[in-house]
């Protein structure tokens, strides 16, 4: 008996010496997130209770999104690719085409039990024609927003599922505050003017336009020019959404800094938004004359080529996509957990912000996929910087979609 | 021309090892980067997959580019407004401190300061002044009944940039050329002043020339700072989502270097700066030749 | 005095008049712009956030809270401004060590290729830093010393054309006779060296120092491109810039991080005034 317990011991001590066999017994991986600092205190929970499960350590940052991808694309350059990094679907072809990441199919095919119960659409971002090379871990859609405690001091009744880009525009203009200077203190309606997701794609969408083309050759966004015009009236005319120059005195969310009545975004507001000193709620976004549209997009994780620690790192994807994990980070409340169970169970719909969190989950129903391409991420920026001269007034709406669309369509084709 | 001493012994050794870092610095550091990025702006590599040759892609690429085109068009722009502004605003606070002895320590400590301070706190605190209804500028202007300036909007924000670099530059030119104009013997201008010269003529006459070294020097480290300036750019005109409003060479080359991973095009970028700054230098070492006027 | 050297004269003391006013009213003026920006920046850093946008030179209800938020809930500053004292120090004390290396190497003593190698390394004063900054990576992350400080401050002790030229000439306007006499007393070339010539030359050094030393606490691209997002070890002007983004629209706190960053490079401005001044002109005679 002795000698079997004495032997059993030295096998594992062996094992657990030799480190690389002994992967599922400890050992450790690097998994990277964008976010705030409060989405890293959520992340770094759900390390803390991976290591209990696991016995794997977790070397887990949180890094802001305007350094995130400088930060991934270093450690690549180092040659020490975290096992596990966070990747937006829209940026996931990009990747792809560099031959980064690492299939996942050979694990899924080991244990299909991972991606069951995931909702189809979520998946499809990281599917190739060999298979998964990344899984989706939550989605958002966007909805809006509105900031109860302006709307009661202009008299104005709080916007509706029934509402029309009229109505808000017309909301928006009575909410724009102008002092006795002239100057303007408080904004009706605060959008993200730069990447489509915030609030562009939705409005194209919602008249019935596109994004690009089919085969990703073309930017087709401004072919409708109607819902360019109303968001031109609102700018130029009511001077109810300000510029990023106008906006960034208060801070990266005018609607945090109560300056602004509404605001257009997905989940990931909530947490931070709980924190806010006024009442707030959600509404479906607007109808446009198509109909309701509105944007869903996937985060998902994805796996380095050459990681050390690929089993491990697999096994904290398998630990996120599970219904603890997705129910830990459903009940944080940044997003919609891939998890169609865990979605529509209490840990997501009952979560501790008293608002109808049912609305983000049926907005599926008349959501269009934010468009994920090889290049989305240069062709995004040339838009967004074209965009901004929206706000000059000597430049005319034909001019400025004009020069955005000829950038986005050089930026398509420069890939390959 | 000073003698030299001939080595001996183990002197050749020492020697080696006195200059072995340079040496290493030569080779790896400046000329081996140089010709480094030369041959990686050959190829496409991005750090992940092994680079592949595609001859001089980078560079049509670069050229046809507009973005290529705007960033440079920015990158000279700049320097255009800034090497005049800069030189001149060292110059006359120079000149001004020179003929005034009261206070002088004071005041040339005082002008000197900002040289010395993180560029980067000083955008940032620009950033804070330039605010659009709430910084300091626009509400002094507003007080007067001046219409607010959008000091970081993109038709001022080249002359915003330049503004608070300027500010945070020009103590060191200024100390240059104090020094310089202090260096200016006496006796020159008591003999100009018993030949009944007016103080302009002495300037133009005496001051100037003799302080063209010290200018020259100034010009070329102030261009060569123009052309590659990147802290008050990125503290002052980046967005959240990365971009520049007034992107200039630089920028972009950290932006395609080490955000969308495209070394091969980074490095092409570099090498185009480095001709136009070596083209910049050599038109300043010709007209060297001909305007400064060095004191033997 | 006749009549005309009398009226000739109150012209001169009416135009000394003058000009006295105006250079006071620049001088002043100068001052005003020179100082403003760190004024504002230290009243907006005792300011309340609600009391930020007021305009007011002096704060009031005058409170502390930034600065110990910075020691509290936002601590990475302090270490950040610990990482750039770190990393200027030893690019310094790089570059003095290396540059008197090789100045001294140009300067007394003669040997085979010395006027070639020299004028490569002048050459190379028209190399811009940009050119070495993805080949410098490269090298090091196959070093694997991608992550750390180690980038930021070990390339300066590979010497430099500027610093190398500058203690050159410096070291040329020492007279020679010095290193002869040592010569005939049988003294090696380290010992001229570092006898002799390198105490001698303490301006250029200090000179050298101070350039060095300033031109790395403001650097913010290499440390940007080694160290994006790594609080803890990362220099004061990439935390900054990321404060500027986390922290966006608190103007009062952002302002107390500014003070935090400049506040060291006063005291030691303060302390040692006349040295860095001199030797910042030092630079511009050579």
């Amino acid at each position: 008996m002795k000698t079997r317990i004495l032997f059993a011991v030295l096998v594992l001590g062996l094992l657990a010496s030799c480190g690389e066999p002994a992967k599922k017994l400890g050992g450790s991986i690097t998994v990277l997130n964008w976010g705030t600092e409060t989405e890293g205190k959520v992340w770094n929970e759900l390390a803390k209770e991976f290591t209990t499960k696991t016995g794997i350590n977790v070397n887990i940052e949180t890094a802001e999104w305007s350094v995130y991808w400088d930060k991934i694309s270093t450690l690549y350059a180092a040659n020490t690719p975290p096992e596990v990094f966070a990747m937006d679907a829209p940026l996931f072809r990009d990747w792809l085409s560099r031959d980064a990441l690492q299939s996942l199919q050979p694990y899924i095919d080991k244990d299909p039990a991972t991606v069951e119960g995931l909702y189809p659409a979520s998946l499809k971002a990281y599917k190739t024609d060999t298979g998964y090379f990344g899984l989706p871990r939550d989605f958002q859609t966007i909805v809006l927003y509105y900031n109860k405690a302006l709307f009661d001091k202009a008299g104005v009744k709080y916007p509706t599922a029934d509402w029309t880009w009229e109505d808000l525009k017309a909301a928006a203009k009575k909410l724009t505050v102008t002092d006795a200077k002239g100057k303007v203190t408080q904004w009706g309606f605060s959008p993200d003017l730069y990447d489509i997701e915030g609030f562009m794609s939705s409005l194209v969408w919602s008249y019935g336009g596109e994004i690009v083309s089919p085969d990703f050759k073309k930017t087709v966004i401004a072919d409708k020019l109607e819902p360019w015009k109303l968001l031109w009236s609102m700018v130029r005319d009511d001077k109810s959404i300000p510029s990023a120059e106008m906006a960034t005195q208060y801070g990266s969310d005018l609607f945090v800094a109560g300056k602004s009545a509404m605001i257009t975004s997905g989940h990931w507001s909530v947490p931070d938004y709980s924190q806010l000193p006024f009442a707030w709620d959600v509404v479906p976004m607007p109808k446009g004359p198509a109909g309701r549209a509105t944007s869903v997009n996937s985060a998902g994780f994805v796996m380095a080529k050459k990681s050390a620690n690929p089993d491990a790192g697999w096994a904290w994807i398998q630990f996120i996509l599970s219904k603890d994990g997705q129910t830990k980070l459903a009940q944080l409340g940044f997003a919609i957990p891939a998890r169609k169970e865990v979605a529509e169970s209490q840990a997501f719909l009952g979560q501790s912000v008293k608002i109808d969190h049912k609305m983000f989950l049926d907005a599926i129903e008349y959501a269009h996929v934010k468009p994920g391409f090889k290049g989305y991420d240069a062709w995004s920026s040339a838009f967004g910087d074209a965009m901004t001269g929206i706000f000059d007034p000597t430049k005319k709406m034909e001019d400025v979609l004009g020069t955005a669309v000829t950038g986005a369509d050089k930026a398509l084709a420069a890939q390959k | 021309m000073v003698d030299r001493l001939r080595l001996k012994g183990t002197d050749s050794w020492w020697m080696f090892l006195l200059l072995l870092p340079t040496l290493v610095g030569i080779l790896l550091g400046t000329v081996g980067s140089l010709l480094a990025s030369v041959a990686i702006s050959f190829t496409n590599w991005n750090n992940v997959q092994p680079a592949q040759w595609v001859g001089w892609k980078n560079y049509i690429d670069s050229f046809t580019d507009p973005r290529f085109g705007d960033t440079l068009l920015n990158t000279l722009k700049f320097a255009g407004l800034y090497i005049p502004a800069s030189i001149i605003a060292a110059l006359t606070a120079a000149l001004i401190l020179n003929g005034h002895a009261k206070g002088r320590g004071f005041f040339r400590a005082a002008f000197f300061f900002p040289s010395l301070t993180s560029s980067v706190a000083v955008a940032l605190v620009f950033s804070w002044i330039y605010s659009l209804d709430n910084g300091i500028l626009n509400q002094i202007l507003t007080f007067f009944g001046a219409p607010a300036v959008n000091w970081m909007g993109k038709e001022n924000i080249l002359f915003s940039v330049t503004i608070a670099n300027v500010w945070g530059a020009v103590g060191e030119g200024m100390i240059i050329f104090l020094a310089a104009l202090q260096a200016v013997p006496a006796t020159y201008y008591e003999a100009a002043r018993m030949e009944g010269a007016g103080k302009f003529h002495i300037f133009r006459r005496i001051t100037f020339p003799l302080i063209t070294p010290a200018l020259f020097f100034q010009i070329v480290i102030v261009t060569v700072n123009a052309l590659q300036a990147f802290e008050y750019i990125y503290m002052l005109t980046r967005r959240t989502q990365g971009e520049s409003s007034m992107a200039t060479v630089v920028y972009l080359i950290y932006r395609n270097g080490f955000r969308w991973f495209n070394m091969g095009l980074a490095s092409a970028q570099a090498v185009l700066l480095a001709v136009v700054i070596i083209l910049f230098m050599v038109a300043y070492f010709r007209v060297e030749k001909k305007l400064v006027v060095y004191d033997k | 005095m006749t009549n005309r050297t009398k009226s000739s004269w109150l012209n001169e003391v009416f135009f000394t008049l003058k000009t006295q006013v105006w250079v006071w009213v620049a001088l002043v003026a100068g001052l005003v712009v020179t100082a403003g920006p760190f004024l504002w920046m230290v009243s907006t850093s005792f300011k309340f956030p609600a009391q930020q946008f007021d305009g007011s030179l002096l704060p009031w209800p005058i409170t502390l809270n930034n600065y110990i938020r910075l020691f509290t809930s936002a601590p990475y500053l302090l270490a950040e401004v610990y990482n750039s004292l770190e990393v200027s120090v030893l690019s310094t004390v790089g570059q003095v060590l290396t540059c008197a290396m090789a100045g001294f190497a140009f300067s007394v003593f003669q040997f085979r290729g010395r006027n070639f190698l020299f004028g490569v390394l002048l050459l190379t004063l028209v190399i811009p830093p940009q050119v070495t900054l993805i080949p410098n990576f490269i090298i090091f992350s196959h070093l694997g010393l991608i992550g750390t400080k180690i980038p930021l401050w070990i390339v300066s002790f590979l010497g430099g054309a500027f610093g190398t030229f500058l203690l050159r000439q410096y070291f040329a306007s020492i007279p020679f006779e010095l290193a002869e006499a040592a010569r005939m007393d049988g003294a090696s070339l380290m010992r001229i060296f570092v006898r002799i010539y390198f105490p001698l030359s303490k301006p250029a050094l200090s000179a050298l120092a101070i350039l060095t030393f300033t031109g790395s606490w403001n650097e913010l691209i290499r440390p940007l491109v080694y160290l994006p997002s790594n609080q803890k070890l990362t220099t004061l002007t990439v935390g900054l810039s990321l404060y500027q983004a986390q922290y966006s629209g608190q103007w009062s706190f952002l302002m107390a991080c500014a003070v935090i960053s400049i506040l060291p490079i006063l005291l030691v401005f303060l302390v040692a005034q006349k040295q860095i001044i001199e030797g910042s002109a030092l630079t511009g005679i050579k």
